[in-house]
């Protein structure tokens, strides 16, 4: 058998992924081997933190909303507030709570009022 | 942080920490009865207010909690036998070596650091720690050097009344529009004149025409 080069398939492959790896820190963007891994453990880390986001800012919300509620009184909660509309068959969600709260934190009050009476 | 061991080197050491800190925009409030307080409840508002936990724009990685001023620390309150029983221990590294010192004891020596370890130990132990630390000023009696600062009172909200709409303030209308509306109200008026003028009329004409 006569002696066969690769030629350049292996390169254009992996100039792929290092232009994908282009802007990590260090060795993570130089390195042949290490860039292969990198970009798989980034795309992994993706994947899985598109499911996490949307965890996290549904925790973002209710912290801000729990905030603001407990500045009204002693006794006044995020549980209590959610608990009052779910009775009032109000569907705002957390994230238009939550904004409402940074905005115009009067209407936020005011829909409590609503809802507690 | 400021060692309180004399208030003339206080001053400095407060102002001096204070440049380190980035606390522009920040609400500086003042607790100021810890006296008969309770330690532990106190304590826990502190830290609430310190991470900035009741503000809508709280985000966990960044430190935006208000600076916190105590004072009359040493008058602070615990029930119960905890004046003479609680006991603060800590390990200095060397075998054997644990060490002990009772609440009544730490508050002969340093009553600002009783509520010191307290509320920090009521914060998460993260990297924001040392700098909520650093928003932490606790006085042990009631002399502050933040006098000339805008101080707001913090404590137990009132029950505040139900928050009253503020009356509608509605837009005097566009002069287009304003004469739209003009135009639609003649309109009704015209209609129900004409109505009645109408069957008047109609009837007039049908008897003109049977007698004409």
């Amino acid at each position: 058998m006569t002696r066969i080069r690769r030629g350049y398939i292996a390169r254009r492959r992996r100039t792929k992924i290092r232009l994908f790896t282009s802007s990590f820190r260090g060795a993570h963007s130089r390195l042949t081997r290490t860039i292969t891994q990198q970009k798989i453990r980034a795309l992994v880390s993706a994947h899985r933190d598109r499911g996490r986001q949307k965890r996290n800012f549904r925790r973002l919300w209710i912290a801000r909303i729990n905030g603001v509620i407990r500045e009204r009184g002693v006794s006044n909660s995020y549980n209590r507030l959610i608990h009052d509309l779910y009775k009032r068959q109000v569907f705002l969600n957390r994230k238009i709570l939550a904004q409402i709260a940074i905005l115009n934190k009067n209407c936020l009050y005011m829909i409590s009022n609503e809802i507690i009476k | 942080m400021a060692v309180p061991s004399k208030y003339a080197s206080n001053v400095k050491k407060a102002l001096g920490s204070l440049r380190r800190s980035n606390n522009e925009g920040l609400r500086w409030r003042m607790l100021d009865d810890a006296k008969g307080q309770v330690l532990g409840r106190l304590a826990s508002q502190i830290a609430t207010v310190v991470q900035g936990k009741d503000k809508p724009t709280y985000t966990p990685n960044r430190e935006e909690g208000d600076m916190c001023i105590v004072v009359n620390a040493k008058d602070i309150c615990v029930t119960g036998r905890k004046l003479t029983d609680k006991t603060y221990y800590w390990h200095t590294g060397y075998v054997g070596h644990l060490k002990e010192r009772s609440l009544k004891d730490q508050m002969e020596k340093d009553p600002t650091e009783v509520i010191r370890k307290a509320v920090l130990r009521m914060l998460p132990r993260n990297k924001l720690r040392n700098d909520r630390d650093r928003k932490l000023r606790i006085y042990a009696g009631s002399d502050h050097p933040f006098g000339d600062l805008p101080l707001e009172p913090c404590g137990m909200p009132p029950i505040l009344e139900p928050y009253e709409m503020p009356p509608r303030q509605v837009r005097e209308l566009r002069p287009r529009a304003r004469r739209a509306m003009i135009r639609a109200e003649k309109k009704l008026e015209l209609q129900s004149q004409g109505n009645t003028d109408n069957r008047k009329s109609k009837k007039k004409e049908e008897e003109a025409e049977i007698s004409g």
